[in-house]
């Protein structure tokens, strides 16, 4: 019993490190999605919170859309980088302006499509 | 000969520890981390191409794509299809199927319009069929 509930207590443990290291709080829209054939790395997620503010990396907090534009062309420029390794995740409340200006960004990168995440139902 | 005196003999206590206390700690860390744990939902995604009006005229297409413009009248978002003003989601579902999917579908979205909204109608259009689903920011 005492093995099972020290097991217990290292995966709760181990679960909220990884619920901390998950991306940020957002209210995603919730749709189904699409079956996305391709599993690619995730190198770039980018999140526009309820008011318009972008964050690419927590620790770093909200940057501008200039600064948005250098770590994509950065991102870009890595071996084997496509749209498929970059997620835009948009609260559902935020407006479309904020994640018209990142897709303006995108676009301007060469970039086709992009992923926008949603909640799974 | 003994020279241990009886007196002066103490009893060895071999691998004998009272481990009460440290279960007690255990299962409060455990109620613990089972009160405060948050389990992130399940994420999917949605994979629209992109365009921006300035571009469109200058690319060639097979087929004329049609064009859902998504905005808010008043407070209500709409989508405008063609000559239509469509209120709800089911109605623009309804709508969109009966399209021909094969020229794609481009959803035009003013910076108004929650971004919720704007993803039911990548999120229909991809339910009704439609090879080529373009996201492109509208101009206002």
């Amino acid at each position: 019993m005492i093995d099972i509930v020290f097991l217990l207590i290292i995966f709760f443990m181990v679960a909220a490190q990884f619920a901390q290291q998950a991306h940020i709080k957002l209210d995603l829209p919730t749709e189904v999605g699409e079956e996305i054939t391709h599993k690619e790395q995730n190198k770039l997620v980018i999140n526009i919170l309820e008011d318009g503010t972008i964050i690419v990396d927590k620790s770093e907090g909200s940057i501008s859309l200039q600064e948005l534009e250098s770590i994509v062309g950065s991102t870009l420029g890595e071996d084997n980088t496509s749209w498929q390794n970059i997620t835009l995740r948009a609260d559902e409340n935020a407006l479309s302006k904020s994640l018209n200006e990142v897709i303006g960004v995108l676009h301007k990168h060469g970039l086709s499509a992009t992923n926008v995440a949603t909640e799974t139902p | 000969m003994n020279f241990s005196s009886a007196k002066g003999r103490h009893k060895i206590n071999k691998g004998s520890l009272n481990l009460s206390s440290m279960i007690d700690v255990t299962f409060l860390l455990l109620i613990y981390f089972i009160v405060t744990t948050v389990f992130t939902p399940a994420e999917s995604l949605l994979s629209p191409a992109l365009q921006l009006e300035e571009g469109a005229a200058s690319q060639a297409q097979d087929f004329e794509p049609q064009i859902v413009t998504l905005e808010m009248q008043g407070i209500h978002t709409v989508y405008v299809l063609g000559g239509q003003v469509l209120t709800s989601r089911v109605e623009f579902a309804n709508t969109i199927a009966k399209l021909p999917i094969a020229p794609g579908l481009i959803i035009r979205v003013k910076n108004e319009v929650p971004v919720g909204f704007a993803l039911t109608a990548v999120q229909e259009a991809r339910n009704a069929g439609f090879e080529r689903v373009t996201y492109v920011p509208a101009v206002d």
